[in-house]
């Protein structure tokens, strides 16, 4: 690159590293949540049943909260 | 009716074509992992995908006219230029339907208008830096970001989900995959029915019949959902097949986990504005979800057929925009537009008939992938 010439003349690097910190927590996020829940629902004990229900509840909010940044963007 | 009006008019038809081909090329983002692993029926997929879609349309009615603005000057856009511009993404999201290729309706529709622009009206009209910024790079990182989060996604769900039994964790998964490709679908139609709108009010406005700060006409906006509805109804099974069952091999645990992983880098790079394509997010996290199961295996050689695909989007519907200015320039007037319009139908038409002829349909995209993208059983 020449001088004055950046990768951030293109490219918005301040949004770039926040979409991929968002995505990772997001997405990894609720992937674990919701496999968590599976594991409670399974695993047969009222505890577990208790934990899978927090872990759908914290992933509904998470969709909530996901629907509200994009239609708020 | 006079010559302006029927220009509008026309330009206005191919604007919603071009919002049913990118309905139909991009059932698959949403529905086809889903489909791929039998959490929903191919049917009954494309009509849930085509109900979000259309809703998704009336939920965010910022209209995305930057679609075209953004990238080249508002002073050299004209009717010609839009109808010009829709032909060349048209052009381009048939032709990789036809191959089953996922590709980006965004990318071909900027394409096809920096094309005609280039032509109309010289470089000095294109903002290169723009088309870097907005088309080029984020091509090779929205898949990248895609990949690593589906990756790590899906190496999770297994690692947490072994000690559950095989059909709670799969009946668990199909639920959590059908909820998950549902936001894909309702982000979809927020995102990609707002393009057409854009255009469309683009168009009137360049026409005189809109001022240039009014909203979107109610009209407009109802067309604009209801024909990128019927398109995801219709379903582009070609490039559902492509997505679902070429590039991997996918498990119930793996498409939530891309689904998951799609939802996510949409929602995000939505709010922090920054411009990723719905359909190179989809394919990424499809590749990802194939790396993140031990012992899956990704085709390579398709993720790379697509890839060059993605590369080649802008100068190729760039190319088929410029070649439809100029052919409707050298005609001129609504004449012109009317000559070109026709020979894309034309053409479009002879492309379904071949596709007709090794057609990929809902009875056989689930086939067994045997190398190529139509199955043996027609």
């Amino acid at each position: 690159m020449k001088d004055g010439i950046g990768m951030n003349e293109f490219l918005d690097l301040d949004a770039l590293w926040k979409v991929l910190v968002t995505s990772l927590v997001a997405g990894v996020g609720l992937a674990t949540l919701f496999s968590l829940a599976l594991v409670g629902l399974s695993s047969g004990r009222v505890s577990g049943r208790a934990g899978a229900g927090a872990c759908l509840l914290l992933v509904a909010a998470g969709i909530g909260l996901g629907l509200y940044t994009m239609l708020a963007a | 009716m006079d010559a302006d009006t029927l220009l509008l008019a026309v330009v206005v038809a191919t604007a919603l074509v071009f919002d049913f081909t990118n309905g139909f090329h991009d059932t698959a983002n949403a529905m086809a992992t889903s489909i791929a692993t039998g959490a929903l029926g191919p049917r009954a997929a494309v009509t849930l995908s085509a109900a979000l879609n259309f809703a998704g349309a009336f939920l965010s009615l910022e209209v995305a006219a930057t679609i075209a603005t953004g990238i080249v000057e508002t002073g050299a856009i004209t009717l010609t230029v839009v109808f010009a511009g829709l032909v060349g993404g048209l052009a381009w999201n048939l032709l990789t339907w036809y191959f089953g290729i996922p590709s980006s309706s965004s990318h071909a529709l900027i394409g096809g208008v920096v094309g005609a622009t280039l032509i109309a009206a010289g470089t000095s009209a294109i903002k290169i830096g723009e088309i870097v910024g907005k088309v080029l790079l984020p091509a090779v990182l929205a898949p990248l970001t895609a990949i690593a989060v589906a990756t790590l996604g899906t190496y999770l769900v297994y690692r947490l989900t072994r000690s559950v039994p095989e059909r709670a964790r799969e009946r668990g998964f199909r639920l959590g995959q059908i909820g998950s490709a549902s936001l894909v679908s309702l982000a979809h139609g927020t995102n990609d029915a707002q393009k057409t709108m854009g255009v469309i009010t683009l168009a009137m406005i360049a026409a005189g019949t809109l001022g240039e700060d009014a909203g979107t006409p109610l009209w407009v906006i109802v067309a604009s959902a209801a024909a990128i509805a019927l398109g995801t109804y219709v379903g582009g099974w070609r490039v559902i097949r492509t997505l679902g069952k070429g590039l991997t091999d996918i498990e119930t645990p793996q498409g939530f986990a891309a689904e998951s992983s799609s939802a996510a880098v949409i929602f995000a790079s939505s709010h922090f504005g920054f411009p990723l394509s719905t359909t190179h997010v989809c394919t990424g996290s499809v590749v990802g979800a194939g790396l993140g199961k031990r012992l899956a295996q990704v085709r390579w050689g398709l993720a790379v057929r697509m890839g060059a695909a993605w590369l080649v989007t802008l100068p190729a519907a760039a190319a088929v925009g410029a070649l439809a200015w100029a052919g409707a320039s050298s005609i001129g007037g609504v004449l012109g537009v009317g000559v070109v319009f026709a020979a894309a139908l034309l053409l479009s038409g002879l492309l379904y008939l071949a596709a007709r002829r090794r057609p990929v349909h809902a009875g056989n995209v689930n086939d067994e992938w045997s190398g190529g993208l139509v199955p043996a059983r027609l």
